[in-house]
């Protein structure tokens, strides 16, 4: 069974790997985008399984997009390295806030995110010498001359170290310190968890995943601009994936990324601007009646039909 | 030898003194009573020594070091472990993982290690079944999975806040003898109870909380017949 389960992931990664051979670039294009928000989803949440939600993914998302363009293109610091300090850049950026916000729980943890990606967003806004005020800044270039096969490999590349790390905090006892902490802090604490010490530590893990996922988004689409880079879809759409997939999970979001990517790529051909209707309706209907997401649901009736 | 010491330990909600004042004096490997009636501040009492909440006034000394001002997740790694009164089994664990959240984080245990601990715990407090979903085991179950939870982070001093609460007299018995177990390996205990028998069979000393104030001390049969303590339960004589 385990044999089994290896083998298939080999498969699905050989499948990912050579998908340029027999696909066109449109397709791979497609493929780009729901990589980046699959990344997005898993971040989001993995910081869930914390019993904390963010809602400040479009912040360090832009963060991490204009600290890659900007290192790029005033440092000449090569755009794959520039892609990992955007990372660093928003972990850093998240480890300074978190120590401040992660007093905050719930609710008041979710508005302060939402704000501070606002806030984010204007800063960059006000500073033209910088980051070029509202009209963004332009690179000279897209990465790899926009080959489309090699930008596809390095967001590959994104969303895998996405799955890995979401799969290192489900195997580790990082999974018993978030479930424990999820659950009842008052419980983590009293069984020796500091609690603390590991909401900065998701905090700060999930963040810098943002900010590559924004780096890689900035390097393939050439650009950074605050309404661009901060849009809300960075940080509304991975929640949906998350939701529709299943929480708690990392294949509940990789599920949701896929379906709800595939859809929205249909979706937006049919009727424009009609397809963030679409999402409302999803996330209405999986909260209502399955609120374990597709993932979640399905593996309650494995469950289910292997004990009875 | 005082294992735990508290001087003058206060605790204020607002202008509420739900711990006031208490000296108190656990002495290494006894079985000591904490009882009082409702809201005589027994819980409130285990929450400041655990670290839940801090101190307002007064020092608490655990083997000799001041542990006032120490987080919470310090204190047990320290030693000082503690069931709930109102049982929060950790929910997307199993009965295991529960368990094995204490040696994990209390003791610093491998997963590997902290698994094994947790069977021993398990099948030293007579858990078996252990694959059962969590949300349907019997009220008895769930306060041995408390218990093996709190066992599993290795403490010198356990307080076990109500466990007989809501056990039928043949379970009262079965914990009894289980907390006679925990002791026999060198356990120090607090227990606080509302069952006097549950008291009465086991404890060394009896300290007596009410308006969270110490209001007598000493073994039970001495205790019990206080004309304070007799007040504090039944109310003055009209």
């Amino acid at each position: 069974m385990r044999n089994l389960r290896y083998l298939l992931y080999i498969a699905i990664l050989i499948v990912l790997l050579t998908l340029p051979i027999y696909t066109g670039v449109y397709l791979l294009n497609v493929m780009d985008m729901i990589l980046i928000y699959l990344a997005l989803a898993l971040s989001w949440d993995m910081l869930v399984r914390s019993g904390q939600i963010s809602f400040g993914m479009a912040g360090l998302f832009g963060v991490g997009g204009y600290a890659a363009a900007l290192l790029h293109l005033n440092a000449g610091v090569n755009p794959i390295f520039s892609i990992v300090l955007g990372g660093l850049a928003a972990g850093v950026l998240a480890w300074l806030i978190g120590m401040a916000v992660l007093q905050l729980r719930g609710m008041y943890f979710a508005i302060v995110t939402l704000a501070l990606a606002e806030i984010f967003r204007l800063i960059v806004r006000n500073l033209p010498d910088l980051t070029g005020g509202p009209e963004g800044t332009v690179l000279p270039s897209s990465i790899f001359a926009g080959n489309s096969t090699k930008t596809y490999w390095l967001v590959l590349t994104v969303a895998a170290v996405s799955v890995m790390a979401s799969e290192i905090f489900r195997r580790t006892r990082i999974h018993f310190a978030l479930t424990s902490i999820r659950n009842d802090e008052i419980v983590a604490k009293s069984s020796g968890i500091d609690v603390f010490k590991y909401l900065v530590f998701i905090f700060v893990i999930t963040s810098a995943i943002q900010g590559i996922a924004g780096g890689a988004y900035a390097h393939i689409y050439g650009f950074v601009s605050p309404e661009g880079s901060f849009s809300v879809d960075f940080t509304l759409l991975p929640i949906a994936m998350a939701l529709l997939g299943g929480m708690h999970s990392t294949w509940g979001p990789v599920v949701g990324a896929l379906l709800l990517g595939v859809a929205s790529e249909f979706l937006k051909l049919k009727i424009p601007y009609g397809h963030l209707l679409v999402y409302g309706l999803i996330i209405v209907i999986t909260i209502l009646f399955f609120p374990q997401g597709i993932v979640g649901t399905i593996g309650q009736k494995l469950k289910k039909t292997h004990t009875a | 030898m005082a294992i735990l010491k508290t001087e003058n330990l206060t605790r204020l909600f607002g202008g509420l003194a739900a711990v006031n004042h208490v000296n108190m004096e656990f002495r290494e490997n006894e079985i000591l009573g904490i009882i009082g009636p409702n809201g005589a501040g027994k819980t409130t009492f285990i929450n400041v020594i655990a670290g839940i909440y801090l101190p307002t006034e007064g020092k608490i000394f655990f083997n000799g070091q001041d542990i006032s001002e120490l987080q919470a997740h310090k204190r047990c790694r320290l030693g000082i472990g503690r069931t709930f009164q109102l049982v929060r089994p950790l929910q997307g664990l199993s009965l295991h993982e529960n368990v094995m959240v204490g040696s994990l984080f209390g003791k610093g245990l491998s997963q590997r290690e902290a698994r094994k601990k947790a069977e021993e715990l398990c099948e030293f407090l007579g858990l078996s079944d252990i694959t059962r979903d969590i949300t349907r085991m019997t009220a008895l179950e769930i306060k041995k999975m408390e218990i093996a939870h709190a066992l599993a982070t290795q403490p010198k001093l356990l307080f076990l806040d109500e466990v007989m609460a809501g056990l039928n007299s043949d379970e009262t018995m079965e914990m009894i003898d289980l907390v006679r177990k925990i002791h026999s390996q060198g356990v120090t205990i607090g227990i606080v109870e509302h069952v006097m028998r549950v008291i009465r069979e086991l404890t060394d000393r009896v300290v007596v909380l009410d308006w969270g104030e110490v209001i007598a001390e000493g073994p039970y049969a001495e205790v019990s017949n206080d004309p304070r303590v007799i007040t504090a339960y039944l109310g003055e004589e009209a």
